[in-house]
């Protein structure tokens, strides 16, 4: 089979394609079971398999996928038509970024594959879970679990084999109540990932029963809680929800795809300029981010990405100043053109695809914040004078170039004089991004730093849904307006 | 191709009763193409075809699903899915409510969503819409983005309870032409949603095009102070409004589930503006109906808001078997909205603009990233994007920055409604994750909200 891959690029070569890669999907399976109220509502899984097709012709490219792979042929020249018409209508002739040529394999560190845990242990696990939550006060509860599995090959034009065989395991659990006022609150919990591996071992019964317990407490707390106030103050983001805060105002923000414009037709763009590459002051001195596709137990460590380029760990934004950007081998050459200097030495190793029915475009690997040395939780609360505590993703809603945003969490605590006061419901947050980033005042150490794992960022056209991690501490925040 | 799937169903029905596995079959098969611009060019022309297979075993109160993505050559394949999910629903859990196995009363096939025409178009008809689209309105500064999707989707079904067999086809194009400013970071956009290929007509998107870049060159930008304003929705704001009731609204498992601003006790209630009809209407075929639902229910009409009373909640056969209520025909994979146009006769943008105006209007054509701060309120919030206008009362018009508004729908489709459009308008809102999934909403044209409060105001593009 691998033979047959080679040929036809090499063919594809012949007729004038100037780069030619393939990702055949031998295999790709999902396990979904999700429990509701006790009801094993969904009990799910799929299988699919098939190749995807990218073609570079004159500086355009074409693409085409199947499920089957019994006629490559077609499926290449399909490929390769595309491109032709593409290269009707090019602006910027496509160039890739240098790269090695590499053969080489990664496999995710698992110690049990999720599946061979045979059915009813799984569907055993969710009941005690769901036991667990059936508490006074909760009115619904949800306990999921998402395995998956996949193996990929890659080859390209320039020499480049890879094999990947990468399994992910997504659990969480939920409560939901309803108040005295009629409205629904909801408390989660899905598990940092801590460990060396990402396989069923992942699956900590303690930790989950512990979690269970809380969850239940400070949703009950929610329940009787005054609302929220309307006013400025400092907010302490918790990696419950400073994880989605760095996704979608640095991460999403410094897809060099989206900078460059080649998503504005749909998720937008971003506010950041070429020319702010070193000169713009993203945050305070205090923020350090990355993108790391090298952290052990990450759905955003893949070994190489779909480019054919080796995970790496690079500075996005060192000590408040913008530095980088999340990078395949294609926007970087463009960038720099654009730009007339090398802001980019090169791929950054991020361009992933979905499926093999989808083309790879830029995605975020883990995009981290380094540990501060503002101390732990307590040490930043007790340097508060006036704050609120947030966690929980309960609603997100983001500009268009990721310049604003607004944020409703599923709870907060407030802060008064480095005291927590008392819980309050239907926490919210705005801001505009850099100022926000600027005022950050407190970055907690590396006790308070865990690793978030993402399993449903979506982005592009057709829509490709993207698996990835944010390692994230507590973060602090002043003269944030809540409330609103 | 139609016969060999609906012959395939059977085989795979015949295989399941001589396993004795009670089983539903749901097959779907697109072929999708879309090319893609950005910066002027064609930054990706892609088209995949793909056939999925859902095979969900049932034995007494326990299901399991199975789903692979095949071809119809691999019969033996699909059999050992379903011996996979008889095997998984040995295993799963059995639930507290007995589900339902739809078992079909008659053949039905429609094909009255599919234009074989749409169908045929190819690259260089997708690329000649795009160029007329824009004809003489790129420059160096004003790059064109957008996309141009279009396919055919096929849906069968069968179920081991009967020999009869559900299959619907249909075509479906959605293309968003955006022109944006290479460093200003500004937007205008014209969309489109076609079920026939007669439908497509990039002339109008020009015309919109053209209009809102003469406003966006020319006009003065502004920071809008945070406050009150009357503000005008285009269609595709609109259609973002209604599609998340969707889900927040008029679906009956999402209210017992506590998702839902709408009350079990508001059924027959007074809810908003009486300028306010939706109706879910499968007559549409604008809509990319199902007159049957996935379970064989006839859907007919079905009014959920009445002169601002709400009718009815919607209930899909398997939250209707849960909670004890009586299937609505909406276990669909999307509904068929249609929001009745109002008294207002303005169509177009340029109407809009030149209509006499008392007071200051927003129009807001687009809003983006909406998400839902509080179920229970109805509360959303979201962001303009993508031509807003501030409409002056003198008649001049200026180029606003975006805003955000947060609000709940009881606030903009309650009282302070002040008008709709006459004129109706097709909006695609068609996602693409997943499967092909053709979807839209009809809408009117336009509809004024007066006092709504804009919460945030950028300070530049």
């Amino acid at each position: 089979m691998r033979n047959k891959f080679q040929e036809q690029i090499q063919r594809l070569k012949a007729a004038g394609a100037t780069y030619v890669d393939a990702r055949w999907y031998p295999v790709e399976e999902t396990n979904q079971l999700m429990m509701w109220n006790g009801n094993l509502k969904t009990v799910s899984s799929s299988r699919e398999s098939g190749v995807g097709i990218r073609v570079l012709y004159k500086g355009a490219w074409g693409f085409s996928a199947s499920s089957d792979v019994g006629n490559l042929t077609s499926l290449f020249d399909k490929a390769l038509d595309n491109a032709r018409v593409a290269a009707e209508r090019v602006t910027f002739p496509v160039r890739l970024a240098e790269k090695e040529s590499i053969q080489a394999s990664f496999k995710s560190p698992n110690r049990i594959d999720p599946f061979s845990v045979p059915l009813g242990e799984k569907v055993e696990f969710l009941k005690k879970l769901d036991e667990q939550l059936n508490q006074p006060g909760v009115a619904q509860r949800v306990c999921e679990l998402i395995f998956m599995r996949k193996q990929i090959v890659y080859f390209d034009s320039e020499g480049s084999e890879i094999e990947k065989n990468i399994i992910e395991v997504f659990p969480s659990i939920q409560v939901m109540g309803v108040d005295a006022q009629g409205e629904s609150h909801s408390r989660k919990f899905s598990p940092s990932l801590s460990g060396a591996t990402r396989g069923w071992e992942t699956l900590d019964p303690h930790l989950f029963s512990e979690n269970a317990e809380r969850i239940v407490r400070e949703m009950n707390e929610v329940l009787v809680a005054e609302t929220c106030p309307t006013d400025q103050r400092s907010v302490i983001l918790l990696p419950g929800i400073m994880y989605l805060q760095t996704h979608e105002t640095i991460g999403h923000a410094l897809e060099l795809d989206r900078i460059l414009g080649y998503e504005l037709a749909y998720a937008g763009g971003s506010f950041v300029k070429l020319g702010d590459f070193g000169e713009l002051r993203y945050g305070s001195p205090k923020l350090t981010a990355r993108a790391n596709a090298t952290l052990p137990n990450s759905p955003g460590s893949f070994g190489y990405d779909d480019d054919g380029v080796a995970a790496q760990d690079n500075l996005l934004i060192d000590k408040g100043l913008l530095v980088g950007a999340i990078t395949g081998r294609q926007m970087v050459e463009e960038a720099n053109v654009r730009a007339g200097k090398a802001i980019f030495n090169g791929s950054s190793g991020a361009n992933r695809a979905t499926a093999f029915y989808r083309v790879p475009i830029e995605r975020m690997t883990n995009i981290n914040i380094d540990p501060g040395s503002d101390g732990s939780l307590d040490d930043i609360v007790k340097n508060t004078e006036k704050g609120i505590i947030l966690d929980g993703d309960k609603s997100w809603s983001i500009g268009s170039n990721r310049e604003q945003f607004h944020f409703a969490t599923d709870i907060g605590w407030l802060v008064e004089d480095g005291k927590v006061t008392r819980v309050v419901k239907n926490p919210t947050y705005k801001g505009e991004t850099v100022p926000f980033y600027n005022s950050l005042s407190a970055v907690g150490d590396e006790s308070t730093w865990e690793v978030r794992s993402v399993d449903n960022c979506g982005k592009g056209q057709p829509n490709q849904v993207m698996q990835l991690g944010h390692g994230i501490p507590v973060c602090r925040f002043d003269n944030v307006t809540i409330g609103e | 191709m139609k016969e060999l799937i609906l012959q395939t169903l059977c085989d795979l029905r015949a295989y399941a009763l001589s396993k004795n596995v009670d089983a539903t079959f749901f097959y779907h098969e697109e072929e999708s193409y879309l090319m893609r611009f950005a910066n002027s060019a064609i930054s990706l022309n892609t088209n995949e075809h793909l056939i999925r297979l859902e095979i969900t075993a049932y034995e007494d109160r326990k299901r399991a699903s199975y789903e692979m993505i095949t071809d119809l050559s691999k019969l033996d394949e699909m059999k050992q899915g379903v011996d996979i999910a008889a095997e998984m629903v040995k295993h799963a859990q059995a639930l507290n409510y007995q589900p339902t196995v739809p078992a079909y009363g008659e053949t039905h096939i429609d094909e009255t969503s599919y234009d074989a025409a749409l169908a045929g178009i190819g690259n260089e008809e997708r690329l000649g819409y795009f160029n007329q689209a824009v004809a003489g309105l790129e420059t160096d500064e004003i790059r064109l983005s957008g996309i141009f999707s279009c396919g055919v989707n096929t849906i069968a079904q069968i179920t081991t309870r009967s020999e009869h067999l559900q299959y619907f086809k249909s075509t479906d194009a959605q293309i968003s032409v955006v022109l944006s400013h290479s460093t200003l970071k500004w937007e205008v956009i014209a969309e489109q949603s076609a079920q026939k290929k007669t439908e497509l007509n990039p002339a109008l998107l020009r015309r919109d095009l053209a209009f809102l870049l003469e406003r966006y060159l020319h006009d003065t930008p502004q920071q809008l102070p945070v406050g009150s304003y009357d503000i005008v929705f285009g269609s595709a704001a609109i259609a973002e409004l209604i599609s998340i009731m969707n889900y927040i609204g008029f679906d009956g498992g999402s209210m017992k589930r506590g998702f839902s601003f709408i009350a079990e006790d508001q059924v027959g209630q007074q809810v908003f503006s009486d300028k306010f009809n939706l109706t879910d209407d499968p007559t549409r075929l604008e809509t990319f109906p199902f007159r049957r639902d996935m379970t064989g229910m006839s859907r007919e009409p079905f009014p959920i808001f009445e002169q601002g009373i709400f009718n009815s909640f919607t209930w899909s056969q398997d939250d209707a078997d849960e909670f004890g209520a009586t299937p609505t025909g909406h276990t669909v994979m999307h509904n068929s909205l249609v929001l009745e146009g109002g008294g207002r006769e303005v169509g177009t943008l340029e109407e809009l603009v030149n209509l006499p105006r008392e007071n200051d209007l927003l129009y807001i054509p687009f809003l983006h990233y909406m998400n839902i701060v509080n179920p229970s309120k109805g509360l959303i919030t979201a962001s303009s994007r993508f031509g807003a206008l501030l409409l002056k009362k003198d008649g001049s018009v200026a180029v606003p920055y975006n805003v955000r508004i947060t609000q709940s729908l009881s606030d903009i489709f309650g009282d302070r409604l002040a008008w709709l459009s006459r004129t109706q308008t097709v909006y695609n809102t068609s996602m693409s994750y997943g499967a092909r999934n053709p979807t839209s909403i009809v809408v009117p044209a336009f509809l004024q909200v007066n006092a709504l409060e804009i919460s945030h105001s950028n300070s530049s593009y």
